[in-house]
């Protein structure tokens, strides 16, 4: 897949990696656009410039299809599958903006957002900070639950920490580690609430075999990973 | 006390422009390259490789000591360096990396 | 608050580090540079980074970086700091004075691959144009010099034959002599990723690499050969290949000149290169030998990639000669997925060795005794040029000790470090009259300079680097130089100063200057950079926008063919003996570059405060030697003390240690062997014997190194 990786622009993000087939052509919102075989419906609506809002997706690293943010309707066909895993087929029509799609995105988003610190939605500029403004979040009925605000921050790695309050465990650092650095220093450890990305064998970052590339901060779209330099005083919870 | 002889052999010394017994070891190392090659071949290959890589004061240091004696000089480098002197060589001069 | 600051702006520019070239978004705060993003768009790293350029950024900040020039008379004198102009004019007439009183050819300039294109071009120009000799060569002359040699001489072109990508389509990818996940770890990633998907592994290194055992990547055949066999076990390779008919002969007949492969069979297909012969002397399982022929021969497509334990050895041309003979014969060239590719350590090596900073040869590889080539740069510079070749670096130090050469011009490089046998070095630079150093920090080299000239680092300047894979990559100035100016205008100066009128309005028009001097670099300039990101040479009016892979037609030689080399295996005279019954071997780590002037002035070094010796376990405990303790480590040209570290990654007889810091004077052991047809120094085998002694105490484990030199400034 990388020698695809050569089309990819640094101005917007495909979702899903390029590929190469022969071409399908497909609707998005009514727009005709023309892919190779094997691309997502996500990279076909990103290329009929109707992106899809999405979460644990970026085009420099394989389909997950975990945030449950990319859903789409596709006519004739039931359910709300999520356009990064679904490849676009032959004359396909694809709906990326209905009431009932913008309704499920909320309520996801507004859980992702009831598990991250209030006080860094404010200035804040990550790309689930774009997603939820794309989608119009800006609250969540909640109130204050169980959380992970008060989980410790990793800042043994001298160039970048990690903050488990704003990690939404999209896998996306996982899979960066794996994918592209091939290092496999990342897991997610435990299920459910109790799921968290770990270093090595639950190691801080500094001390596990990770090889401080930064693929998995680069990879991170809430800057739970982040780079230690853009913080001009001592690192703390919002 | 024998102060001459020393003398002498540092007068000789100084004026290579780099140590005589340096340029030895390198000439050598340059003729058991071609040494798999057939006589004409190996000769010509050592000579153009003198002329194209190694400084002109280095070529006349290397000449000068084969006209005393050639003191520990691989015979191939004596037969190689003489080609030097042919008029022609000297003056075309031959570029490139070894021709085989 | 937890939310970053949101950069202001940012610059695309080229990593300064290693020969992978990536390219990065750098960006900007309040006038600091305060991340690098790995840019998604640059065609060496489709977005990805290493420890080194993504985050070991911050030393072009550091407080000892040198803002104001510097002399003084005698280096035991302390520096004076003066302005741009007095320093330029000192260095200036002390040049000028030197080539009067000792001759024309008595001074030289040296340039660093760490340097732009442009750079490097006008420091060989300021040698040729201004000093009136050939005295010019760089650092390649201690890595790489001898691929330029052995390439050249079979291929045709002393550079890769692929670009980075091609390792996707390769089925075996013989490793040999370099460590990517360390040293090139960006490329190192593609490869694993390769391996991944099924690609046959073959890698000959004395040590175990991590490509060769680690949790996620496994070699099919590691042959862990005793350093300074490598010739002779290229040629048994070979011999397999010639003895089994593994060759293709379809594509020699075709694409190269069958008498020569005649004659190389006859030389490698003899029993005295036999796998049973070969296998005891290399401490190899001749079986072994045999399975790496069949394997690399068996394709479909194979591809080389090599580094510095091929070229720094007395045989180094020689080997990479066995490389380009190797594929040749196997017809694993001119396609994709298959190649002769040298792995490059330094940002810019392959655009040090394209520029014509070598004594011998103008831009472009072609020689300064041809009266064609030399024309033509005689007629765009306005003089005289010299015909003959001048010194090479080594040669240059040399020539110091005997009083034939007296001045050097050194720009963003430190032989007292980075040069092999150091006691020789220090004793030919303390013989010069005028050392004019060009660095971002007072190095080594520095204790014996005497003109300092502040440069600018990477980050300061416009200009362009050629990586590894060929490809011409844009290097952007992202904030104003720290001591002010460019590293290129201040040889203009120089040029100048010594009566040369040398101008350029910008970087720019110093790389049109080399696109019209040098045919591969025809049609580079900086509106086609702009235009289409990066371009690998060959590009010209044939290839407007570069060429990813080479060979595919012809062969650049002059009857389009590829040829074969008589590679016959010559002992190094570097040997084991009661007195030094160990080889040691050295490379490079992830964290650290090269000597480490950068990398140790970062946070990298929390993860390598100090070389360390890999030894086996017999060797140590034959010697009562305990993991981590000290050992002295001496050659036959001197001594130095490391602590220990038990390894299985060596074998019994070999130990192996790193070399980026000055305080493990690792060259004060390496030997003044050197290869016979580059003198590329044979830095990767010196006979050594280890014994344990009591541990240092604290103070002379702190890091002296470059203490002196900062001292006489204060």
């Amino acid at each position: 897949m990388w020698a695809e990786l050569r089309e990819l622009r640094e101005g917007r993000d495909l979702g899903t990696p390029p590929r190469d087939g022969v071409e399908v052509a497909l609707t998005i919102d009514g727009v005709p656009v023309k892919v190779p075989s094997g691309s997502s419906v996500m990279l076909a609506a990103a290329m009929a410039g109707r992106p899809i809002p999405k979460l644990c997706a970026t085009d420099t690293l394989e389909p997950f299809g975990s945030c449950r943010v990319c859903l789409v309707e596709v006519e004739g066909r039931k359910g709300y599958p999520a356009s990064c895993t679904m490849l676009a087929e032959e004359g396909m029509a694809v709906r990326t903006d209905t009431d009932k799609l913008r309704s499920l995105r909320k309520g996801v988003l507004e859980l992702y957002l009831s598990d991250f610190p209030g006080a860094d939605l404010e200035g804040g500029w990550s790309e689930f900070h774009d997603t939820l403004k794309q989608c119009g979040v800006d609250c969540h009925p909640y109130g204050s639950g169980a959380n992970h605000l008060a989980s410790p921050v990793d800042a043994s790695n001298p160039y970048f920490l990690f903050d488990p309050a704003k990690c939404i465990v999209c896998s996306r650092c996982v899979r960066a580690c794996e994918e592209i650095q091939g290092t496999f220093a990342l897991t997610i450890d435990g299920r459910g609430f109790e799921s968290k990305v770990a270093a090595g064998q639950d190691q801080p970052f500094f001390e596990s075999e990770c090889v401080s590339c930064g693929a998995c901060v680069l990879s991170c779209p809430s800057q739970a990973l982040i780079e230690k330099s853009l913080f001009e005083e001592e690192y703390r919870h919002g | 006390m024998n102060l001459q002889q020393p003398q002498h052999r540092e007068g000789d010394r100084s004026e290579a422009v780099i140590d005589l017994d340096r340029l030895v070891l390198m000439a050598n190392q340059i003729a058991d390259f071609f040494a798999p090659y057939p006589p004409l071949r190996r000769h010509e290959g050592i000579r153009n490789h003198l002329r194209t890589y190694w400084d002109p004061r280095m070529r006349k240091a290397l000449l000068d000591h084969i006209d005393h004696g050639g003191e520990g000089l691989n015979a191939d480098v004596v037969a190689g360096a003489n080609l030097l002197k042919q008029a022609d060589t000297e003056q075309k001069g031959y570029y490139g990396p070894p021709k085989a | 608050m937890a939310n970053p600051v949101k950069p202001e702006s940012n610059v695309v520019t080229t990593c300064a580090y290693c020969g992978v070239g990536c390219g990065f978004k750098a960006e900007t705060y309040k006038g600091r540079v305060v991340r690098m993003i790995p840019w998604k768009e640059g065609k060496a790293n489709h977005g990805h980074g290493c420890v080194k350029g993504r985050f070991a950024f911050d030393y072009y900040n550091h407080p000892d970086r040198v803002r104001t020039p510097m002399i003084r008379r005698s280096i035991d004198e302390p520096w004076q700091a003066v302005s741009w102009e007095t320093a330029i004019q000192h260095a200036a007439s002390e040049f000028r004075r030197i080539q009067n009183q000792y001759g024309k050819r008595s001074i030289g300039a040296v340039s660093s691959s760490r340097c732009t294109n442009e750079e490097i071009f006008l420091v060989q120009k300021l040698a040729r144009a201004v000093m009136g000799n050939n005295n010019i060569d760089n650092c390649a002359r201690i890595c790489h010099s001898p691929t330029q040699f052995g390439l050249s001489a079979t291929v045709g072109w002393g550079a890769a034959s692929q670009h980075f990508d091609s390792i996707l389509k390769a089925d075996v990818i013989l490793v040999v002599g370099v460590n990517p996940t360390e040293g090139h770890p960006v490329f190192g990633s593609l490869m694993k990723r390769r391996i991944r998907e099924g690609a046959k592994l073959i890698v000959i290194d004395p040590r175990r690499t991590e490509l060769v055992a680690s949790p996620h990547c496994r070699a099919t055949l590691h042959l862990a050969l005793r350093p300074g066999t490598n010739v002779a076990v290229l040629d048994s390779i070979s011999h397999v290949v010639v003895r089994e008919k593994l060759y293709n002969e379809a594509f020699v007949r075709e694409r190269c000149e069958w008498p020569e492969f005649e004659n190389w069979a006859a030389l490698v297909g003899d029993d005295r290169y036999s796998p049973d012969v070969i296998g005891p002397l290399a401490g190899l399982d001749p079986e072994d030998i045999r399975r790496a022929a069949r394997l690399y021969a068996g394709g479909p497509n194979s591809a080389i990639y090599y580094g510095l334990g091929v070229t720094e050895h007395s045989q180094g041309s020689t080997g990479v000669m066995c490389l380009g003979n190797l594929s040749l014969a196997c017809g694993m060239l001119g396609r994709e997925g298959v190649g002769v590719n040298p792995m490059r350590g330094q940002g810019n090596v392959q655009g040090g060795s394209c520029l014509g900073s070598w004594p011998h040869v103008f831009s472009g590889y072609r020689f300064v005794t041809d009266p064609e080539v030399r024309g033509s740069f005689e007629r765009d510079w306005g003089v005289a040029l010299d015909d003959e070749p001048g010194l090479r670096l080594p040669n240059m130090f040399d020539a110091a000790l005997t009083g034939h050469f007296r001045g050097m011009y050194i720009m963003g490089e430190d032989p007292v470090q980075s040069d092999p046998n150091q006691k020789h070095v220090i004793a030919a630079m303390r013989n010069m009259e005028c050392v004019v150093l060009q660095d971002l920090f007072l190095n080594e080299t520095a204790k014996y300079a005497h003109v300092f000239l502040p440069g600018s680092s990477s980050l300061e300047k416009e200009g362009t680097f050629t990586n590894a894979e060929r490809r011409v990559n844009r290097v952007r100035k992202v904030i104003e130089p720290l001591a002010g100016y460019q590293d290129w205008e201040i040889v203009v100066m120089l040029m100048n100063a010594m009566g040369y009128p040398a101008k350029y309005g910008h970087a720019g028009e110093i790389l049109d200057e080399i696109a019209r001097l040098s045919p591969a670099y025809k049609g580079m300039s900086f509106p086609l950079l702009e235009r289409i990101g990066s371009a690998q040479w060959p590009c010209d009016e044939n290839a407007p926008e570069g060429t990813e892979v080479l060979h595919t037609v012809k062969f650049p030689r002059a009857n389009g063919r590829g040829t074969f080399m008589l590679t016959e295996y010559v002992p190094t005279t570097e040997r084991t003996n009661d007195q030094f019954p160990l080889l040691l071997t050295t490379g490079r780590i992830l964290s650290q570059y090269n000597v480490g002037t950068q990398t140790r002035r970062t946070a990298n070094s929390l993860w390598h405060p100090e070389d360390v010796l890999e030894i086996s376990a017999e060797d140590a405990a034959a010697r009562g030697i305990q993991d981590g303790d000290w050992v002295s480590i001496t050659s036959r040209f001197g001594a130095t003390r490391l602590r220990a570290i038990l390894s299985a990654r060596v074998n019994p007889g070999v130990v192996y240690t790193t070399f980026h810091h000055a305080k493990s004077k690792a060259n004060v052991l390496t030997s003044d062997q050197s290869d016979w047809a580059t003198n590329c120094p044979e830095y990767k085998v010196t006979a050594v014997e280890v014994v344990r002694v009591q541990p240092v105490v604290e103070n002379m484990a702190a890091d002296t190194a470059e203490q002196p030199a900062e001292e006489a400034f204060a």
